[in-house]
């Protein structure tokens, strides 16, 4: 072992000491509490995700004749092929939720204050390339409910003023869904959105190492407590917990309630009941509460005060700098998102 | 010789770090041209080209309709068109072509009878039998189902329809 470390320390000069010094942060205590590890499992459940993807790739064909049957073949014959499918849903499931989770956990722990307002930046626009992903992802498989979300999603990006027709044909390939959407949604899902979520998700890390973790301390914690403990290999293990705890239960799910398909789509009728994946719930009953352009525009205001929320939040404190606003913003912004989510949930129109 | 050359280097400084210069920004305006002419080229590549537009096809001959008659006409896009006949001057006025496709979100709208009215399963749009919104974000909005140009010729009624979509395709493969 020694004699193959030392090949190859003669023959790669990195200074790897410096190196392991370097990447060996102290991680701040608070991290034991398993709350606060929410950031690590989107990483790993994306690792899934590229792994599963590129085995799905090897099958699915895009094309509007072949998508669905393609779909069909590793559902239903491909050996393991409902089992990487059942992961691959699962994880993108898992993923969605990990995303969101991290977030709160970011907002209500202020973590996103100043000096870190460009790291909430680069988590937002992660959030966007998450459900993103999710909604090209589903578009692929071609089923009825998927077609439609397709096209209600195209639709909806055509009422954004200005650029929306120019972004509803981008995405179609043409004025509505035809035989040049697949491969568009496929390049996006498969291609594009991948490497963009992989710099995106570098640039976080990366900005999370130059600021080092926010510290934060508990109330319940002794004050004479150790404040930081060791990444190698203390946290790089809790991470690993946190992957194999994933793993089974990913696997289980897949094997207990594998990734269905409904029937392929008609471009001729839409289904009786149309829902979008539960991601999308709390757009899709906003859609049905206001008229096209206003819904989209006060989603956009919502994004807009999503992705500047740690100026806004700095204005404030800066006027007030008691005021718990803050966290009453984001309570009843959770309450809004939960309680749209179960209205739509629960009735069929 | 070292020396005249020497010297003569001491002398144009400014017209060698010129021609220095000039070489510099060319070469690099000429990659920042090549590249955002490929640019142009990838951009051009990706926007879809425009549809290939409409024609008029036969529907029916327009005595074959009574008042109140309603048919489904398919369009070569294979799109439904509920085509109805509301009059009885005799013209391509007496009768009505709605487009199934709802101008809210683009879903498709089904007719029920038992409310006489056009539903759209997507976001509860709801029409009458003139296709005008009577509920839901269409309504809202002021949205209406679309119509398609009809025309009345020697007694027979043709429509003004795209052709070519992904449903014809479908049907083809």
């Amino acid at each position: 072992m020694s004699a193959l470390s030392s090949w190859f320390r003669a023959r790669l000069t990195v200074p790897w000491d410096t190196l392991r010094e370097l990447t060996n942060e102290p991680v701040p205590n608070h991290l034991k509490h398993w709350w606060f590890c929410l950031g690590g499992t989107p990483l790993y459940l994306f690792f899934v995700q590229v792994a599963t993807g590129i085995l799905l790739a090897f099958s699915y064909q895009p094309s509007t004749r072949t998508a669905y049957e393609s779909v069909r073949y590793v559902t239903e014959q491909a050996d393991y092929g409902w089992f990487l499918r059942g992961l691959h849903r699962w994880a993108a499931t898992f993923m969605v939720a990990a995303v969101v989770l991290h977030q709160m956990r970011v907002y209500f722990t202020g973590a996103y204050r100043k000096p870190r307002e460009i790291n909430w930046i680069v988590g937002m626009c992660l959030l966007l390339s998450t459900l993103t992903l999710g909604f090209t992802g589903y578009s692929l498989v071609y089923e009825q409910l998927s077609y439609w979300g397709a096209t209600v999603g195209a639709n909806l990006a055509d009422t954004v003023p200005f650029v929306g027709g120019f972004l509803k044909r981008m995405l179609l390939g043409g004025d509505a869904y035809d035989e040049h959407t697949l491969p568009r949604l496929y390049v996006l899902h498969a291609a594009l959105l991948p490497a963009a979520t992989i710099g995106l998700v570098a640039l976080h890390v990366a900005i999370l190492r130059l600021q080092g973790v926010t510290e934060f301390r508990c109330a319940t914690e002794p004050r004479d407590a150790p404040r930081f403990f060791r990444l190698f290999p203390d946290h790089v293990l809790t991470e690993i917990t946190i992957g194999l705890v994933l793993m089974i239960l990913l696997a289980v799910l897949a094997t207990i309630f594998p990734a269905t398909l409904g029937p392929r789509a008609d471009p001729l009728s839409t289904p009786e009941v149309i829902k979008p994946e539960w991601f999308f719930y709390v757009a899709f009953r906003w859609l049905k509460l206001f008229s096209g352009t206003a819904a989209v525009l006060s989603l956009g205001f919502v994004l807009f005060v999503m992705f500047a929320w740690p100026f806004i939040d700095g204005w404030i404190r800066r006027r007030k700098p008691e005021s718990e606003l803050s966290v009453w913003i984001g309570i009843v912004g959770v309450l809004a998102i939960l309680a749209l989510t179960v209205w739509e949930a629960s009735v069929e129109h | 010789m070292d020396e005249a050359k020497l010297d003569a280097q001491d002398r144009e400084p400014d017209r060698r770090g010129f021609l220095e210069k000039l070489a510099g920004w060319t070469m690099t305006g000429g990659l920042v041209l090549a590249y955002g002419t490929c640019g142009v080229m990838a951009a051009r590549y990706l926007y879809p080209s425009r549809s290939r537009g409409t024609r008029w096809q036969f529907v029916v001959q327009a005595s074959r309709m009574g008042l109140g008659d309603t048919l489904i006409y398919r369009s070569p896009a294979g799109e439904r068109v509920t085509v109805a006949r509301q009059g009885t001057t005799g013209d391509a006025l007496d009768f009505i072509a709605l487009s199934s496709t709802c101008p809210h979100l683009g879903c498709q709208v089904r007719w029920e009878p038992s409310h006489g009215r056009f539903l759209c399963p997507c976001h509860n749009g709801t029409f009458d039998s003139r296709g005008v919104a009577t509920a839901g974000p269409p309504f809202q909005a002021g949205q209406s189902l679309a119509r398609y140009p009809l025309r009345s010729e020697n007694g027979l009624l043709f429509i003004d329809v795209p052709l070519e979509s992904i449903a014809t395709l479908d049907e083809a493969g």
